[in-house]
């Protein structure tokens, strides 16, 4: 299995470099599609804000499309797009990323669009404005107006008591109304600078010419101040934390969460063994009992991501209309535990590992997968290398890591719960003027 | 900017009880894709039954004659594959993602769905009990309720006019004859594509495949399509929804179908208008206004007819303004057409997203098996290029004067009806309706 991952991705055939003002750069030649994909990797999220600021990190990255020196307001998709390329970005808790892919001959386009505008980005109020804006519009999709997004925000506010994880990536919405352009300059000037960012380039490109024209691009952008330090104090839980939500919603539903290991400690690949154990797949325990057998959920998932401080282990419940949860609740608890005690058995892990193959294969099977992965495994794990290593991490997890992962981090005293309660409107309510 | 796409060697064909095979073998990652499409889908739900066919798609795998559906799972899942099932107007599809090791055992497997499912009666009576109860979630999310109403009130009385995934008081009814009368309807070798691409070697996907799926036997006629839909009506219509801040909204006119010889300036022009970042509708909602995070329009091309839709959505104090520029900007597009620059950008947009969109062979898999499925032959795919970098500005304006949602439209809000009906009201005879009828 060790060998196979290694050939798919040959993290040796990887070029590194850094420019002396600290941006760092990793290219990989891969002429099976006559394609490149372009990331930009800047160290910094939502886990750099503070209170007050937040969502600053996601709004600042919409505010990245809005022109710099060279191509104004409107040129960046637009020159993109006319040469075959497309882009676009995310911000995390822990990074944001910018990505074009595009053929391969538009490179010296990309580069140049891309150092245009960490070098001198445009940050003027009219624009500011109109972000602010699209985001308000963002946030009220996919948080407000969504009842997964109101249950994620109050459980992280759980989870969390006081890191920067407590508060939602795209922020409150209070924040996001206060942020103004000297905030954006000072975040800019910090976190966009060549020595918090990383590029990593994927596909048919030429490897020594591809750094001769970084170099020449983004040589002269100087380096920025050294970012603070995220604040790391969290107190010890010591009991079950629990919110309620009413809503008008349909169905209830049951979000439990606990705080997991960092990305670097050796369990983080255990939970993800343990992840799907109980929730990937029609056969994994908590999708057979829970809506096969006993049916009191209509659907149920976990996820574990993976992130640089200590993150969120997730169980999400869907009910059905009209059901009381306790019995959901009871079942899931009841499953968590018999893995904490008795753990799962070798067939279990062996399925697990394949399906996690499976997923890092259908990852690394295209430029943008593998340049991701590459910036990812940079970003949480300090080195890009470590993308290559993700089939030997599994193959490592035994039966006793799954269990011991389940022991540690899936306890009682340490989880929280939200539960939605469905609440109907009486009629003509809404309608109140 | 030119970019060549080539498709890999392909082998096709037809297998003597009547299953269309599609194999094409290609370097990458060790995995394999196999897809099995059967024609129908859920065009063919009974009347006051829609949602059948969405349910017989998911309850196939729920045991054979040699396997109970816990065994399939853990059988799929041990090889580190995932089996899909799915349903939409035209199709049912079965869909399977396996290293290629595991391929053998998978198209068994798919094989034993398709043709020999038993459907238990408990196992039948959990999904469907577990269906209606999804169905109630989905009632929760507001861009869902505006796609269901806009199908539903574009195509009112036709086979496309449901969502696939139905509606509770449809499938709360659905008994197990009916699932397998439309089970015995539906799947039958006639009208089966199974489309196989991957790191494999065509020789040995052929004797698998031979073996595995001779024996499914069914003298069934390949179901009949519906009749082409009439043209949207020309109306609004409010899905009532007092508690969101934020209106879906969606506005649709006719479309073609996908065989239709309009469909590659049909795609140039709607991504002028709202296709990419850089597109008219963007560019006046979301970059000069701060209306709206996403606005997009699109073809929706079906086999016997067709829409075409833009979607969007903003703060419930905006809806009428967010769809007032909307129009404006798609009849000031219809009138005068696009510029050169937009012309040739668009098309390179398209051009160079256009070969990313078969990379895996999931996405490959799925290309051919559509190819299949609407007669179209590999020239769509190698001659891509060609025919958008074809299309002219009078081609495109001629496109979206035809069929953009210019002089007849329907227009679609999911929000609280008692402010955006009024709202609306300036564009026509609004009529409301409550969350349950679109459920």
């Amino acid at each position: 299995m060790t060998d196979r991952a290694e050939r798919i991705l040959d993290v040796d055939a990887v070029r590194d470099h850094a420019l002396p003002n600290g941006l760092r750069i990793r290219l990989l030649r891969d002429t099976s599609t006559p394609t490149v994909s372009y990331y930009t990797f800047f160290s910094v999220g939502s886990r750099n804000e503070r209170v007050g600021l937040t969502g600053i990190s996601h709004l600042f990255e919409h505010m990245m499309f809005n022109g710099a020196a060279r191509y104004g307001p409107k040129e960046f998709d637009r020159v993109l797009e006319s040469r075959g390329g497309h882009s676009n970005a995310y911000t995390s808790n822990d990074v944001t990323a910018y990505y074009e892919d595009f053929a391969a001959d538009a490179l010296p386009t990309v580069v140049d669009l891309e150092s245009d505008r960490m070098r001198s980005l445009r940050i003027d109020e009219a624009t500011l404005e109109q972000e602010r804006e699209v985001v308000k519009e963002e946030r009220l999709l996919r948080t407000e107006n969504s009842v997964f997004g109101l249950m994620e925000e109050q459980l992280e506010s759980l989870v969390f008591q006081s890191h920067p994880y407590r508060w939602p990536v795209i922020g409150w919405m209070e924040d996001i109304q206060r942020i103004g352009r000297s905030d954006c300059e000072a975040f800019f000037r910090t976190y966009y600078a060549p020595s918090n960012a990383a590029v990593y380039a994927v596909g048919d490109l030429d490897l020594d010419a591809t750094i001769r024209l970084l170099e020449r691009h983004y040589g002269d952008i100087p380096a920025g101040p050294a970012p603070v330090p995220v604040p790391q104090g969290e107190p010890q839980q010591r009991g079950e934390r629990r919110a309620v939500i009413r809503f008008p919603a349909q169905a209830p539903a049951l979000l439990a969460g606990w705080r997991g290991p960092p990305a670097r400690h050796p369990d983080a690949a255990a939970l993800d063994v343990l992840q799907v154990c109980l929730a990937v797949g029609e056969s994994s325990r908590l999708r057979r009992k829970m809506v096969l057998e006993a049916e009191v959920a209509v659907s149920v998932s976990v996820s574990w991501g993976w992130r640089i401080d200590p993150g969120v282990f997730l169980a999400f419940v869907e009910l059905p209309p009209g059901a009381s949860p306790d019995r959901a609740e009871k079942i899931l608890w009841a499953e968590i535990e018999k893995v904490a005690e008795r753990g799962v058995s070798a067939a279990e892990v062996n399925r697990a590992r394949a399906l996690l193959r499976s997923g890092v294969l259908h990852e690394l099977a295209t430029h943008h997968g593998v340049a991701h992965a590459l910036g990812q495994a940079e970003a949480l794990l300090g080195d890009w290398r470590e993308a290559g290593r993700a089939l030997e991490l599994y193959a490592a997890i035994q039966q006793a890591d799954v269990r011991r992962a389940a022991r540690e981090y899936l306890s009682e005293e340490q989880r929280s719960v939200v539960m939605l309660e469905p609440q109907r409107h009486a009629a003509g309510k809404a309608e109140a003027r | 900017m030119s970019l060549a796409v080539t498709l890999p060697p392909i082998h096709r064909e037809r297998l003597s009880n009547g299953i269309e095979l599609v194999v094409a073998e290609r370097p990458g990652v060790p995995l394999a894709a196999a897809r099995l499409v059967l024609r129908g889908g859920a065009s063919l739900d009974p009347e006051r039954r829609q949602g059948l066919a969405h349910l017989v798609a998911l309850a196939t795998r729920r045991g054979t004659r040699r396997r109970t559906g816990a065994q399939i799972d853990l059988a799929v899942e041990s090889l580190g594959a995932e089996l899909g099932s799915g349903v939409d107007e035209d199709a049912t599809y079965y869909g399977i993602s396996a290293p290629v090791e595991g391929l053998g055992t998978c198209l068994d497997i798919l094989a034993d769905v398709a043709a020999r499912p038993t459907f238990p009666s408990a196992e039948v009576a959990k999904l469907r009990r577990r269906e209606v109860a999804a169905l109630a979630h989905d009632a929760d999310e507001p861009s869902l309720l505006a796609d269901r109403a806009m199908l539903q009130a574009a195509y009112e009385g036709h086979p496309y006019g449901h969502a696939s995934e139905g509606r509770a008081r449809h499938l709360s009814r659905a008994t197990r004859g009916e699932v397998v009368s439309l089970h015995g309807a539906g799947h039958v070798p006639a009208a089966a594509i199974l489309v196989v691409v991957g790191r494999v070697r065509t020789s040995d996907v052929l004797e698998q495949v031979r073996r595995r799926f001779a024996g499914w036997k069914g003298a069934g006629a390949v179901p009949p399509t519906p009749p082409p839909p009439a043209a949207p009506p020309s109306r609004i219509v409010v899905v009532d929804k007092s508690d969101v801040t934020q209106t879906q909204v969606r506005i649709a006119s006719a479309g073609f179908p996908r065989r239709s010889p309009d469909y590659h300036a049909g795609a140039v022009a709607s991504a002028l208008l709202g296709g990419g970042f850089a597109s008219r509708l963007m560019d006046a909602i979301r970059v000069n206004r701060g209306l709206s995070y996403s606005v997009r329009s699109r073809f929706l091309p079906s086999g016997e007819g067709g829409l075409f839709a833009i979607s969007t959505f903003t703060k419930v104090e905006t809806t009428a303004e967010i769809v007032k520029v909307a129009l404006d900007e798609t009849a000031r597009f219809a009138d005068g057409g696009p510029t050169q620059e937009e012309l040739d950008r668009t098309a390179s947009y398209l051009c160079g997203l256009f070969p990313l969109t078969l990379e895996t062979h999931d996405q490959l898999a799925e290309r051919l098996a559509d190819l299949a499925l609407y007669g179209l032959g590999e020239e769509e795919v190698t001659r891509f290029v060609e025919r958008i970098r074809a299309v002219g500005a009078e081609e495109a304006r001629a496109a979206a004067r035809r069929y953009f949602p210019v002089d007849r439209r329907l227009v679609v809000a999911v929000g609280p009806a008692g402010k955006v009906a009024k709202a609306l009201e300036p564009f026509g005879p609004v009529t409301v309706l409550p969350v349950g009828k679109v459920m």
